[in-house]
């Protein structure tokens, strides 16, 4: 357990350097007067905004939706028949909120479904030590089999 | 532990058998702009939310359509409900949007939907 959770953590660290901001600086956390309105307003946007970004051409495929991800949407669509959200606030959160890393580094239905999860945990549903305690036990259940 | 009140069942029990946008039909009152309307949209600020594309910002186009009321993005994403607005579908020439858009398609055309807000009479 111990010599595979640090191996864990070097390759964690190893990847989130992989995650910088696209704008490399020598140094994060600048002072005030480094940020001018331009770049304020593009560390702020919504990350969702891309119409306009250059980008390259992408190979366009067909995919199936897999069964996590059916269930996934069931998921959030009941979350808003129940009350818990909102369609143009799960958008919000799972477009925007998260941040642009997230938004263009995780598979669409990964970002539902963290999303999902987030809300119970911001709206008082479940409480984050209850969450993580469920993950840990289907985690080791699952390790076991 | 205190617990803030976060109920939003309001909105599935107000959409249901009709629809959403449908379900907010009538709120809006009257349409400031009408069908031929030339509009240009307005550059507010974008802070946290917004579903107002960057890229027509400033840029001048043609209302083509009143489409239907709702609430705009930047208030239902909070659950802000009670002031929907006209929402109005504007057509746009490519080139008045992009500046190296060339002359053999200067018919191209894109068009998106704004709420009330993001227009202004030109």
């Amino acid at each position: 357990m111990s010599q595979s959770t640090r191996e864990q953590v070097m390759r964690h660290l190893e990847a989130v350097g992989y995650l910088q901001p696209a704008l490399h600086k020598p140094q994060q956390a600048p002072y005030p007067d480094e940020i001018d309105h331009s770049l304020y307003r593009a560390y702020t946007r919504s990350a969702h905004d891309v119409g306009g970004e250059p980008d390259t051409p992408m190979t366009w495929e067909e995919k199936e939706e897999e069964q996590w991800e059916l269930n996934t949407f069931a998921t959030c669509e009941c979350l808003a028949w129940r009350g818990v959200w909102n369609a143009e606030e799960r958008r919000r959160r799972q477009n925007v909120d998260l941040g642009q890393t997230q938004y263009l580094g995780l598979p669409y239905y990964g970002r539902w479904l963290l999303t999902a999860a987030r809300i119970l945990v911001d709206k008082q549903h479940v409480t984050l030590t209850e969450l993580v305690s469920k993950i840990d036990e289907v985690k080791s259940r699952y390790e076991q089999n | 532990m205190s617990k803030i009140e976060h109920d939003r069942s309001h909105h599935a029990e107000k959409a249901t058998g009709i629809g959403d946008p449908q379900c907010f039909h009538g709120e809006a009152g009257p349409a400031k702009f009408k069908v031929g309307d030339r509009v240009r949209i307005k550059n507010l600020p974008d802070l946290f939310y917004t579903r107002c594309q960057v890229y027509t910002r400033g840029a001048i186009g043609m209302v083509t359509e009143a489409v239907y009321e709702s609430p705009a993005a930047e208030d239902e994403a909070w659950d802000n409900t009670e002031s929907p607005e006209w929402f109005y579908s504007v057509v746009f020439r490519q080139q008045e949007l992009w500046p190296d858009y060339p002359d053999l398609y200067a018919n191209d055309t894109v068009e998106t939907e704004f709420s009330e807000r993001w227009l202004e009479a030109v």
